[in-house]
């Protein structure tokens, strides 16, 4: 009797387990005829109602407060508003949203709302056909309100908004400097002298987190911007007929060289090849260095990476200083942002949720809490952390605004330069070598 | 368990004995060092952490600890990972049980073939099949099949790609089990279910809380099925939740810490038990031929 | 499975009235179906899958159209970086072999039998397998840093008098600390593996050689070893097939560098793959790793090819 009732019992089991497993046509069939005529009563009832029931998908990477709190109040208070519509927000990290959003968009699926940093990887996005375009929507009073929209727009239509530009800027310790005697530098001369200064006197003149690759990278794009001003990299970074120039072009050779410079002078903190973002802060922070060029996000990381914050207690700012020689001007400035991109399927209360985010009110709050530096027009009045302050003032002098290059870029590229720059770092390549490989993945995409 | 069995050879055995206990005394050492630094990194703020990571917590900051503990969401995804990793081992300690059986057992033509057949999973790792497998729950989704944003999803996923290694662990302590008790059993009238059942399982406890363990573990720490699965927080397991300390510039590495040394504790409860049936049959030499 | 076929029919028959091999063919049937409907369907189709899209131009968006054929694969074995992460693996096989391996056979044996506070051992020794590989391996990066006053190992080595290292930036050290982390990390798990087939060992006959006059390690190696064969065969399969997939320990320390010194087979694909969305490109890179790993388990099974009871293999 038990063999037989054992028996039977893994039968059901393992049968029930094959139903829930497999697509069996048995199971699938089964749902779609039950549901059928309950589907058929209900959209009659659906369609009367006032306004439909829309649900609308959003991304972001704002894990941390104060922005984490801002946003959620933001989809709570919209969907207060519009008792029709509700928001799922999915809240990852910055690599896991890239792998996530990766594995969905390869299978077809988009979300309607989710972080972009625009121009090279959302023109992929866009020539695969997941992107809304959003033109007519931002044409008038709401694409007027923003600035920077061109970040987030293909052949001259957009697919998404920017909410935060920012900008890399070098901060410094000034006691470090008093210590050291040394003033700001103003040229790349300066700052080479400034580098020997503080060295002799004991003091680890930059910290810089190599081992992460796009920190160390950034110097080198400014050291690019330098010497050959916007016209430099954007006759390399255009395609076809436009592309008048190459990652190959002396700007690109000799800012390779003067970054040799910082690394053959021994200006940077020890072991600064394996050191991340997060260790390079941890550096500065703890006033073990007297420099690091980092963006407006940096403070608080040196603050909140350091046990005593000595680094971060008479922090100072400049612009990245001119290169003798160099076409471009110290007032340009390299940055770049957070935006939103529009998925294609995106409902219009998708878009109408992205216009609220962006207003001047929620802007305000970006400024107000620190989330990040607005882009509407009106809203960096709020901005109360000096820091960020110092940095929106270099936005808004600023003579150039050269985006991210690995925004700009297809976005294979950030990888394949960040790679390269890093054989300067480590000595392991010329600066020839290093545009070569640049140059090479390039004509690769 | 700690009984030791009086021996008159106990002046060899002596000095052997003082070097065991060095070398397993060295090797605890070194590896409670990166241990300790987690469990005093909980108990820090994170710029303690990054500036003096193996100091001595002093005071202590329990902030970290209460932070986590006191938020819904903790113990939400407390319940998610242990629905997943209950689900996940069970389904398949008991797959790998049968399909174990059948080729430590059975002859059957093919059956070399079939078991090729699994151990290919061992040459295709989850973070190399991630894109097909989305693919795949999409695609039944379309048939119906809730599997996008569900547990069920993550649990299929896991299961399957658990199967080859443990299938290959198993089949070799099932073989090990000696051919005549399956005779003898055969002579008794038992049929091949009342074999694998009544006297194979019992007999390979251990062999199956060494599977189950592992696999428990290995679920328990799994990151990026869920991630790719799982949309809604309200299903996140606990290895998701360490993003919300992770922002995009960068991470808060004392509550990290606090929150994985908090989350740690149950698979760590889980593998005490484990490893008592594991080990039980150890001194007495369990299965004896 | 050398028991008499006609004998086996016997006691069939005596239990029941239907064929024996009906029935064992039904119990084959009901035992295997389930777990390779969802092997078949979330292991073996990605493979497949992955080797379509490898033949491809592919961004990972939208439809793959651009077929290059074998292009990308050609690409990949005349990539200096590849050849160098399957350098990397391979220093890594041999490392774990010679290494880690003994080791956790060793330890496992000590742990094993009557030692007081085994248990205990036991559980320690296995804690690095219960945490998770993220965080093992941000722990380890706290030990490794360059600054004696954050990273506890230079502290030590300062404290001694010694020169500091730098672990995670010296090209020509970072693989061996990579090394030592994967140690830590899994020789738990190879002792778990050995403690279990330990387990199928009578403790009579070590009782008996000891008696015999055998020291404890004339015992472990003519006695313990040889009748641990078959799970050592088990475990070094495992160690190698996890070292060539090896993946997010080295990618949260090192991310492969600096400059691919620490690179491996997985990471290189992951770069290709998830970072700069060459996804036909990094699915030719997983479908290499996967005929290497198959390639190695033949010839494993060749050079191991005597009956063996634990494997099968």
């Amino acid at each position: 009797m038990t063999k037989k009732l054992s028996l039977l019992l893994s039968v059901v089991i393992i049968s029930a387990l094959l139903l829930a497993a497999c697509g069996t046509p048995a199971a699938t069939e089964a749902p779609v005829a039950t549901d059928a005529p309950a589907a058929a009563t209900e959209a009659p009832a659906a369609t009367e109602a006032a306004a439909e029931p829309v649900t609308i998908t959003w991304w972001h990477i704002t894990t941390k407060d104060p922005g984490l709190t801002e946003f959620q109040k933001m989809a709570d208070d919209y969907m207060a508003m519009h008792p029709n519509v509700t928001i799922e927000l999915t809240i990852l990290e910055n690599e896991a949203f890239k792998t996530k959003l990766t594995t969905v968009m390869q299978s077809g699926e988009v979300p309607d709302i989710f972080q972009s940093w625009g121009q090279g990887g959302m023109i992929e996005q866009v020539n695969a056909g997941l992107l809304k375009d959003i033109t007519a929507d931002l044409e008038g009073e709401w694409g007027d309100s923003l600035g920077a929209l061109d970040a987030f727009a293909v052949d001259g239509k957009s697919y998404g908004v920017p909410w935060d530009m920012g900008a890399v800027t070098f901060w410094y310790n000034k006691d470090l400097f008093a210590q050291a005697g040394v003033e700001v530098p103003t040229t790349w001369s300066e700052f080479l002298t400034v580098c020997e200064t503080l060295k002799a006197a004991g003091i680890t003149p930059i910290s810089v987190g190599a081992g992460d690759k796009w920190p160390g990278m950034h110097i080198w794009a400014y050291l690019v911007s330098r010497i050959g001003g916007a016209e430099a990299f954007s006759a390399a970074a255009a395609s076809g007929d436009a592309r008048t120039g190459s990652f190959e072009d002396e700007a690109f050779v000799q800012a390779g060289y003067e970054l040799k410079k910082l690394v053959d002078g021994g200006y940077f903190q020890e072991g600064f090849l394996g050191a991340t973002h997060d260790d390079m802060n941890a550096t500065f922070g703890n006033g073990k260095a007297a420099m690091e060029l980092g963006g407006q996000w940096s403070p608080s990381v040196q603050a909140a990476n350091s046990a005593d914050t000595l680094g971060v207690k008479n922090l100072g700012m400049f612009n990245f200083p001119a290169v003798e020689g160099g076409v471009g001007l110290m007032t340009d400035i390299v940055g770049g942002g957070n935006g939103f991109a529009i998925g294609k399927d995106a409902p219009a209360e998708a878009i109408d949720f992205v216009k609220y985010l962006t207003n001047l009110e929620n802007q305000k709050i970006v400024a107000s809490t620190g989330m990040g530096i607005p882009v509407a027009k009106g809203a960096s009045e709020s901005i109360a952390d000096p820091n960020m302050v110092m940095v929106a003032d270099a936005v808004a002098n600023s003579t150039y605004y050269q985006l991210y290059f690995d925004q700009v870029l297809p976005s294979a590229m950030g990888s394949i330069i960040n790679d390269a720059v890093q054989k300067i770092f480590a000595g392991t390549a010329t600066p020839e070598e290093v545009a070569a490989e640049i140059e090479a993945g390039f004509l690769a995409q | 368990m700690q009984s030791i069995i009086p021996t008159p050879r106990w002046m060899r055995k002596t000095v052997p004995r003082f070097f065991q206990y060095l070398l397993l005394t060295i090797t605890t050492i070194l590896i409670f060092v990166p241990i300790v630094i987690l469990l005093f990194g909980s108990v820090k703020t994170t710029g303690q952490m990054y500036s003096h990571p193996y100091s001595i917590p002093n005071p202590p900051n329990w902030d970290n600890i209460i932070k986590i503990l006191s938020t819904p969401s903790f113990w939400g995804m407390m319940k998610n990972s242990l629905i997943v990793m209950v689900s996940t081992t069970g389904l398949t300690v008991f797959l790998c049980a049968l399909v174990s059986f059948v080729f430590a057992r059975l002859e059957f033509r093919g059956k070399n073939w079939i078991f090729n057949l699994f151990t290919v999973g061992l040459m295709f790792p989850i973070n190399v099949a991630i894109l097909p497998v989305y693919f795949i729950l999409r695609q039944l989704e379309q048939f119906g099949i809730n599997m996008i944003d569900s547990l069920m999803g993550v649990i299929l996923v896991q299961t399957a790609f658990q199967l080859s290694g443990n299938i290959m662990i198993l089949r070799g302590f099932f073989t090990a089990v000696p051919k005549e008790l399956q005779d003898a059993a055969y002579i008794d009238g038992c049929t091949n279910f009342d074999f694998f059942w009544r006297i194979l399982l019992p007999l390979v406890k251990p062999s199956l809380a060494a599977i189950a363990a592992l696999i428990m573990i290995a679920s328990w720490n799994d990151l990026l099925v869920p991630l790719v699965v799982l949309n809604s927080d309200k299903l996140w397991t606990l290895p998701l939740g360490t993003m919300q300390f992770q922002g995009q510039y960068s991470q808060d590495l004392a509550i990290v810490s606090a929150f994985v040394a908090l989350s740690s504790i149950p698979t760590i409860i889980f593998y005490f038990f484990a490893e008592k049936q594991i080990v039980a049959g150890l001194t007495a030499g369990a299965v004896k031929g | 499975m050398q028991s008499n076929p006609a004998q086996e029919k016997n006691f069939y028959q005596k239990a029941s009235g239907l064929s024996r091999k009906t029935k064992d063919r039904m119990v084959i049937i009901l035992f295997l179906f389930p777990a390779l409907i969802i092997f078949l369907l979330f292991v073996i189709y990605p493979i497949f899958r992955s080797a379509y899209y490898s033949t491809f131009d592919w961004k990972g968006l939208g439809e793959a159209t651009n077929n290059i054929g074998l292009e990308n694969y050609r690409k990949i074995l005349i990539d200096t970086v590849f050849q160098k992460s399957v350098v990397n693996v391979v220093i890594i096989i041999v490392l774990s072999l010679a290494i880690q391996l003994p080791a956790a056979i060793i330890l496992s044996t000590m742990v094993a039998r009557d030692l007081p506070g085994r248990a205990l051992f036991r559980t320690i020794f296995f804690l690095p397998y219960v945490l998770s590989e993220v965080n093992a391996a941000i722990m380890w990066m706290l030990l490794y840093n360059p600054d004696p006053e954050r990273g506890f190992i230079n502290g030590i080595l300062v404290a001694l008098g010694l020169n500091t290292v730098n672990w995670l930036a010296d090209m020509n050290i970072v693989l061996f600390a990579v090394f030592v982390v994967l140690t830590w990390k899994y020789f738990g798990f190879h002792m778990l593996l050995y403690l279990t087939g330990l387990q199928n060992i009578p403790t009579e006959i070590e009782e008996a050689a000891r008696m015999d006059g055998a020291n404890s390690f004339q015992s472990f190696w003519y006695i313990t070893l040889p009748l641990l064969s078959g799970t050592i065969k088990t475990s070094v399969q495992m160690s190698v097939l996890g070292s060539i997939q090896q993946f997010i320990l080295v990618w949260v320390m090192t991310k492969g560098g600096p400059v691919n010194a620490s690179e491996v087979m997985a990471t290189y694909m992951y770069r290709f793959g998830f970072v700069r969305f060459q996804f036909g490109y990094g699915s030719a890179v997983a479908i290499i790793m996967f005929l290497i790993c198959v390639i190695f388990s033949l010839l494993y099974r060749r050079l191991t090819n005597k009956p063996d009871y634990l494997t099968g293999l």
